[in-house]
């Protein structure tokens, strides 16, 4: 069965009704986007953050700024990569400006927000390794982590990764090698100190 | 040859995931990294601590990116959304549009006062002017997308006098500004509004009116019927022949 619309020819200009029109498709496109793409933002964003409520806060305005500027967007296909770099953007920022860093430290070294351990010794010992390991990813270069973070991610792949980075396949495999070996130079003598006690 | 100088090696090795025991021999390095463990016990040490490393921060790496997203992230977006679509105006935009409204109105008191400034000192010309419109005839498409009433554009002032009443009476009001809605088919809206957007700016009906009026009909000419006496024959006759 035909579906029918009802409208008003006299009532509205063409203009609008032809705006009103590429606004219904855009955002009707960029809902189903939305269901695709924001749990990445937000996984993107507590990459950097570290703390679900405020990853939260700026995977919501990355989203918002995305549909804001979303008629910019020439080729939809490169959605994904632009939203990460606006998330990512946003969390470096909100990372910058932060007056809580010392709270979200205490947060994270709060045994609820860890993933369980064996024993007692052990959960210990994984919250105090994860604590570090996020401090020293915070450290890391932005397009070292970034690149980390999206690897660590599942489900992308080096290509994918390169898409949404804007660099070769190559330069990725580079990133990560080195991010990971700088990762491990900071962790090395806590790992040692773990082990001796 | 000393065992610090595999150091780079044995790292290198275990953040590319590389095991010497099964590499190839192709690559240098590992192959006498390979060649080195199997006299080294503490290299062989060093070495599985650093890959224990590397798969702990692998593992960490995986909880931080991974970390379960919030079931209230999409609606809280999705409310926010809505929001979005219709953005508040600054104070300038603001300031801006009351600017506009106020030229508006400006400019219409002027022109009004101008008009019937004219239309007094010239009662000739308005004459005139009602009789050029007298011809153009408003079409219902024309009165859709056109809501203002044709007999106000006129500045006859028996036209005004009679449409003063209308103004007065609010049904007449509702009803001018109520337009007929139209049920089309979903992929031809669009098209409708550019036909009605394209007709409402060319004026089309009053100017064919008025082209109407122009042309000069001449009288149809019929040519007289001849009709032929018709040749009755009897029925007796014709079976004799």
């Amino acid at each position: 069965m035909q579906e029918l619309a009802l409208i008003q020819p006299g009532g509205m200009a063409r203009d609008e009704f032809l705006r009103e029109a590429a606004q219904a498709e855009a955002r009707r496109e960029f809902e189903e986007l939305l269901a695709e793409c924001g749990p990445l933002a937000y996984r993107v964003a507590r990459g950097v953050l570290r703390n679900s409520a405020d990853a939260e806060d700026v995977a919501q305005e990355a989203l918002l700024r995305a549909y804001r500027r979303f008629d910019r967007l020439r080729d939809r296909n490169r959605f994904r990569a632009w939203l990460v770099r606006i998330a990512f953007r946003l969390a470096l920022d909100r990372l910058r400006s932060s007056k809580r860093r010392e709270q979200r430290d205490t947060f994270w070294s709060h045994p609820a927000h860890q993933p369980p351990a064996a024993t007692v010794e052990d959960l210990a010992v994984s919250n105090e390794f994860q604590a570090r390991l996020d401090r020293a990813l915070g450290e890391l270069p932005e397009k070292l982590r970034l690149v980390l973070l999206l690897a660590a991610m599942e489900g992308h792949t080096i290509d994918e990764i390169a898409a949404i980075v804007g660099v070769s396949a190559g330069t990725v495999k580079s990133r990560i090698f080195h991010a990971r070996k700088q990762l491990a130079e900071k962790l090395r003598c806590h790992a040692k100190t773990i082990k001796t006690r | 040859m000393p065992c610090e100088n595999y150091k780079d090696a044995l790292t290198e090795a275990a953040a590319s995931g590389a095991d010497p025991a099964n590499a190839l021999a192709s690559n240098a390095k590992i192959a006498a990294l390979r060649a080195h463990f199997e006299s080294c016990a503490s290299c062989r040490t060093a070495f599985a601590e650093e890959q224990a490393l590397f798969i702990s921060i692998d593992a960490g790496l995986h909880a931080t990116a991974n970390a379960e997203v919030p079931a209230s992230l999409l609606p809280r977006v999705r409310a926010a959304l809505g929001e979005a679509a219709t953005p508040r105006r600054g104070w300038s935009a603001n300031w801006l549009a009351l600017g506009a409204v106020a030229a508006t109105v400006v400019a219409i008191f002027a022109a009004y006062s101008v008009r019937r400034g004219s239309s007094f000192e010239n009662p000739v010309s308005t004459a005139a002017n009602t009789s050029t419109t007298k011809g153009v005839l408003p079409s219902p498409l024309g009165q859709i997308l056109n809501p203002e009433p044709f007999a106000s554009r006129s500045s006859a002032p028996h036209v005004r006098k009679v449409f003063s009443k209308n103004h007065a009476s609010p049904e007449t009001l509702a009803s001018r500004n109520s337009l007929p809605q139209v049920l089309v088919p979903r992929d031809q809206e669009m098209l409708l509004v550019h036909y009605a957007g394209e007709w409402g700016r060319r004026k089309r009906a009053p100017l064919v009116a008025e082209r109407a009026a122009e042309i000069s009909l001449a009288p149809l000419e019929v040519a007289p019927i001849q009709i032929d006496q018709l040749d009755v024959k009897l029925l007796a006759e014709e079976k004799s022949q």
